[in-house]
């Protein structure tokens, strides 16, 4: 059983599936980062998630065009954050339970906009459409190396968009003013007001920003790793992309490698119930959640979030 | 003539303290309206759609039926979000919890099949409320004693009972003489003692449980021996005996409807309540107050899981009477939103989990009739959540705002008296 677990690891497969099945999580919460950081909690990307998938398969199918389905994920997704921005930011509202309504709206909403674009008169088209799917780009001389090569250099675009998050997120949230802002504002949103920055302002762009990347990730689950689309495609992922944010203490490099974890469990978790059924691999979906419970408890992980997580901010009116 | 004024006055207390009506219902009509428009774009027409939709409600005893079993976990998720929200502890660890309910209500039911039902049914309904407690352990420690937020870890606890649960519903469940599906020799271990599968077959479900843990139906009521013997003669006895649905209606939703009177008792009528809503209103006040704030928040949390735990035990002893995986989706995290349309009020939560519930239950017939899809429930349902919420954000907001208008304004006075003062003398 041991010899099998371990073959398991010695399997380039397993590598190139870890990636694959990393990337949406890494999509998703190193958009989310800047939202998170800025004071508002994310519970709302899996309905961001939704949107995208169901955008990314209008955009493609109707146009013919994948990138152009990329782009209708991405404002799908944005859509979603400007309602989102709009009740939690500016009404003020409780955010957690507005992401659950939107959640919920998300869910009816694709299904509804799937059947209005593919319907043919009054018939509900049961069957499973294709549309014109991502296809991967092999990037010439690091993707001919072995192992490294199909591991990371020999996918589809967004998972190079992936990598590149972890620098950029990095880069615009700690060197760069419009990052500064964004901390300033989830930590100490007064304090940020009276050096005159616009907590709101800052507070929507970061939520939309995160609409865009979430939209991303759930076009790639749609238009790239399964190319169509079924209801509740994400399944779950935009709360997987929550708990990495968590795991990584809301910092662009911790973000980063809890999804690669996230990822790993699931990969491992495939191949585990397919060649040894002995092991549950229940409990290999588990050990993330386990691994960012005790990150949490344990005094040296202490998780230092932002401040004002959570917390509308309303201006004094004098 | 004491009692009329004293009538009078607990009345006006309940007023007080009850919920207002106002903005989830203006909420769920903006959101009828706005459904209404997509079904238009659609190609339907929405009051057809609306009538299907209530006609699968609660158009017949099968209807009403089903609408109550889609009600009675949201309402106990309902209350378990109220009454930790309202003490400040904001459970969303309530699916979790209803997990570990539904688990422990069916280990209970399939380990002592033979004891009789007046034992057994509370025994099991002891076993969820108590599995649900546990399961909010460590969150209700963490967050009295060394606070960590507790939405983070009820969240992370509901993917590890979920998971659990997963496990254990394909181990078989220990049994002496029973034939392995397959046949293969039985070979128990200790998990076997835990595991909730049925040996005999091969797809992973608990074995049906037995009679003894069915929540009493209304059937059970009308054939009873003196309910025969009272109403055996009149002609409306024999119409009712040929309803269909009496059996699926059963003591689960009266014992959701009276939890959630005693709620509302515990939460404005006893210091227990009192204190958490002080402590969940503001903690700071309530330490100057002298409240103990670790044990009321540890208390409250407490209070909140048993209730979580109580949601999957209805559904399994009242609706399902076995565990599948998947068996009830999301009723934990619909919790919030049947709390928060429900006014954070246990007797809201009462009406916004038939409105969830009914919504739930009619969906199909529309789809069946009208052809509207299924899916125009969810939007009605996040968009009466939204527009509640931001109704009831801004109703705050006025009110905050007014109240510190006539204070400043008093003090305005007050200056203005103390100037007239100064100046007299």
């Amino acid at each position: 059983m041991l010899e099998q677990f371990g073959s398991i690891f010695l399997d380039v497969n397993f590598y190139t599936a870890v990636v694959r099945m990393a990337t949406p999580i890494i999509l998703a919460a190193m958009g989310s980062i800047f939202a998170e950081r800025s004071g508002v909690v994310m519970f709302s990307m899996e309905g961001m998630m939704l949107m995208g998938t169901v955008g990314g398969i209008i955009g493609s199918g109707v146009t013919g065009n994948v990138y152009l389905g990329l782009l209708t994920a991405m404002l799908f997704g944005m859509a979603i954050g400007l309602v989102y921005a709009i009740v939690a930011v500016s009404v003020g509202a409780h955010q957690i339970v507005t992401s659950v309504g939107l959640n919920l709206g998300a869910l009816g909403l694709t299904a509804i906009l799937y059947a209005l674009t593919f319907t043919r008169g009054d018939e509900i088209i049961q069957t499973v459409i294709q549309v014109p799917g991502l296809s991967a780009w092999k990037i010439p001389l690091l993707g001919d190396i072995p192992f490294i090569g199909p591991v990371f250099f020999d996918h589809l675009p967004l998972v190079y968009l992936g990598y590149l998050t972890l620098p950029l997120v990095w880069f615009v949230l700690y060197r760069t003013t419009w990052g500064l802002k964004v901390r300033a504002v989830g930590d100490h949103p007064h304090a940020a007001d009276t050096v005159g920055i616009s907590v709101q302002k800052v507070r929507y762009a970061a939520i939309l920003i995160a609409g865009a990347f979430s939209g991303l990730s759930g076009a790639y689950i749609s238009i790239g790793l399964l190319n169509s689309y079924m209801e509740n495609m994400t399944a779950g992922r935009g709360f997987i992309a929550y708990t990495a944010i968590v795991f990584g203490k809301w910092e662009p490099v911790g973000v980063f490698l809890g999804s690669v974890l996230f990822g790993a469990a699931d990969a491992l978790q495939l191949r585990v119930k397919a060649a040894i059924p002995v092991i549950p691999y229940q409990f290999l979906v588990m050990v993330p959640y386990v691994v960012t419970l005790i990150a949490l408890i344990s005094v040296v992980g202490r998780a230092n979030w932002p401040a004002a997580s959570g917390l509308p901010y309303k201006r004094e009116e004098s | 003539m004491k009692t009329p004024s004293k009538l009078g006055s607990v009345w006006r207390d309940y007023l007080e303290r009850s919920f207002s009506l106002t903005v989830p219902a203006a909420a769920i009509l903006a959101a009828f309206a706005v459904s209404g428009l997509i079904i238009l774009a659609w190609g339907s027409d929405p009051i057809a759609a609306f009538g299907a939709l209530s006609s699968g409600a609660f158009g017949s005893p099968n209807a009403i039926a089903t609408t109550l079993q889609r009600m009675t976990p949201l309402l106990f998720t309902g209350l378990a979000v109220a009454y930790g929200y309202r003490g400040g502890f904001f459970n969303i660890g309530a699916e979790g919890q209803l997990y570990m309910g539904a688990m422990a209500a069916v280990w209970v039911g399939i380990n002592l099949p033979d004891l009789p039902q007046a034992i057994l049914l509370p025994l099991c309904i002891l076993a969820s409320a108590l599995a649900g407690m546990l399961w909010v352990l460590l969150p209700a420690y963490l967050k009295s004693r060394r606070g960590i937020n507790e939405v983070l870890t009820t969240l992370l606890l509901n993917y590890i009972a979920i998971q659990w649960f997963e496990y254990i519903i394909r181990v078989d469940h220990f049994q002496k003489d029973v034939v392995i599906y397959g046949g293969a020799e039985a070979n128990w271990k200790f998990i076997n003692f835990l595991g909730l599968k049925d040996a005999a077959q091969p797809h992973p479900k608990s074995p049906m449980l037995v009679d003894a843990t069915f929540m009493p139906s209304l059937q059970t009521l009308v054939e009873s021996k003196w309910f025969t013997a009272l109403f055996g003669n009149a002609a409306w006895y024999h119409d009712l005996l040929q309803v269909n649905a009496l059996d699926r209606i059963t003591l689960a939703p009266l014992l959701g409807w009276l939890m959630a009177l005693f709620m509302f008792f515990l939460m404005f009528k006893t210091v227990t309540g009192y204190r958490s809503r002080a402590v969940g209103a503001n903690p700071e006040a309530a330490r100057f107050m002298g409240i103990n704030i670790k044990q009321t928040l540890f208390k409250t949390a407490l209070i909140s899981g048993m209730l979580g735990g109580l949601a999957g035990g209805m559904e399994v002893l009242g609706t399902q009477h076995r565990v599948i995986p998947n068996f009830l989706i999301n009723a934990g995290f619909d919790g919030i939103p049947v709390a928060l349309i429900g006014q954070l009020h246990p007797l809201g939560a009462v009406l916004s989990s038939l409105f969830f519930g009914a919504l739930r239950a009619g969906a199909n017939k529309m789809q069946v009739i009208t052809s509207v899809p299924v899916a125009v429930v969810y939007v009605i349902q996040s968009l009466a959540i939204i527009f509640a919420i931001a109704g009831t954000t801004f109703d705050i907001g006025n009110k905050l705002k007014k109240r510190r208008i006539s204070r400043e304004s008093d003090e305005k006075k007050k200056i203005a008296a103390a100037d007239g003062e100064v100046s007299n003398a």
